[in-house]
């Protein structure tokens, strides 16, 4: 029986087979690899805390519910980004939270609502000063990410945040690859327009 | 970092900081929230017999169900009845042959049992206890003996409740 140990040294895939012989510490296993990841990606899509944290969890109820029909020759994490992207977004259509900044979600009204709703970038084990500047740039691109049309920002997060290769997220969005290189050739642009200020 | 950058440096800067961005965390206890309402699979014959039952516990496919079977055994007992009827002689001489079978089987076990106990030394014992006045206290240890076991085969058999699975809600 392989341990939790022995489940860190596995691919998706015989992580998965094992989940579906019903194996409890695959399952946890799957869940350890991807909730940061789905987290984080929910969380910029969002920009709220507890809401990204109902749709991470409604995401992997439905990926882990549904592993059956989960098909090896696709990639696992190109399944389960697409199932977190798809609930991201279909949050953003019915709520319409696709231009917050970092200060917070638009209906955030009492310093409590900002607070929570607000992006941190944080401590990446910099000196003091180097994570001040850092940190300032980094809120500078936080803020900007929120600013872009969601199908940027999911392009752009999974490339440049997850370092997802463009065919996989031309599977997550079931978009065609050139779509995609444009999409992220576009987000970069308009990152560099919001960041414009920051030039000589 | 200088925050005023040339164009060259800012297409680097925000290359740079986007991979650098940090992952966030969800909550603590998140993984079990997740668990907790994960279906686990089970075995296929479990599975099959829950489906089985579901299927056949619809209301409609009750009636008409219950309606198949009686008409079977309706339909079984018409055909089978006038044979049974036509050859019961014969039936009668053959089932008098087999309960006399089962009937010399039946003893020739009790005998056997009973020539084990008296060779065992089962029945001097069992004497011993009746005769010492332990006989209650004996029957009390099997009684509870017997329960317990009881217990122990129904929550071996059971199907874990909420209660017992290994999640924290």
């Amino acid at each position: 029986m392989a341990t939790a140990k022995d489940l860190r040294t596995l691919g998706d895939r015989e992580v998965v087979a094992l989940a579906k012989a019903g194996k409890e510490a695959a399952y946890r296993e799957l869940l350890s690899r991807y909730e940061r990841p789905v987290f984080s990606l929910i969380y910029r899509m969002v920009r709220d805390r507890a809401l990204a944290e109902d749709l991470s969890q409604e995401t992997f109820i439905k990926v882990l519910n549904a592993l059956d029909s989960y098909r090896p020759e696709y990639k696992f994490s190109s399944w389960i980004f697409k199932i977190a992207n798809n609930a991201a977004i279909d949050q953003l259509r019915k709520r319409e939270l696709d231009t917050l900044s970092l200060d917070g979600a638009p209906g955030a009204r009492t310093a409590d609502e900002i607070e929570a709703t607000a992006l941190q970038a944080t401590d990446r084990g910099e000196s003091p000063l180097a994570e001040l500047e850092s940190r300032e740039l980094g809120s500078e691109i936080e803020q900007a990410i929120g600013k872009l049309r969601p199908e940027y920002r999911t392009a752009i997060l999974l490339r440049h945040v997850e370092g997802r290769a463009y065919e996989e997220i031309a599977d997550v969005m079931d978009l065609p690859l050139g779509t995609v290189k444009t999409y992220i050739h576009r987000a970069r642009l308009e990152l560099r327009e919001y960041l414009a200020h920051l030039r000589t | 970092m200088d925050k005023q950058l040339d164009a060259g440096d800012l297409e680097l800067a925000v290359l740079r900081e986007l991979t650098a961005l940090r992952s966030f965390a969800p909550s603590r206890g998140f993984s079990d929230l997740v668990m907790a309402r994960v279906r686990l699979p089970q075995p296929a014959a479990v599975v099959l017999f829950r489906r089985a039952g579901a299927w056949v516990m619809q209301p409609r496919r009750a009636v008409a169900l219950a309606t198949a079977y009686a008409a079977s055994v309706a339909i079984a007992l018409r055909l089978t009845l006038p044979w049974l009827g036509a050859h019961a002689p014969a039936l009668k001489l053959g089932a008098s042959w087999l309960g006399t079978q089962v009937s010399a089987l039946f003893n020739s076990v009790i005998l056997t049992a009973a020539d084990w106990a008296v060779r065992s030394g089962a029945a001097d014992a069992v004497r011993a206890v009746a005769s010492s006045g332990k006989v209650w206290p004996a029957l009390a240890a099997l009684s509870i003996g017997y329960a317990v076991g009881g217990y122990g085969f129904y929550a071996l058999l059971k199907t874990p409740g909420r209660s017992d699975a290994l999640v924290r809600s």
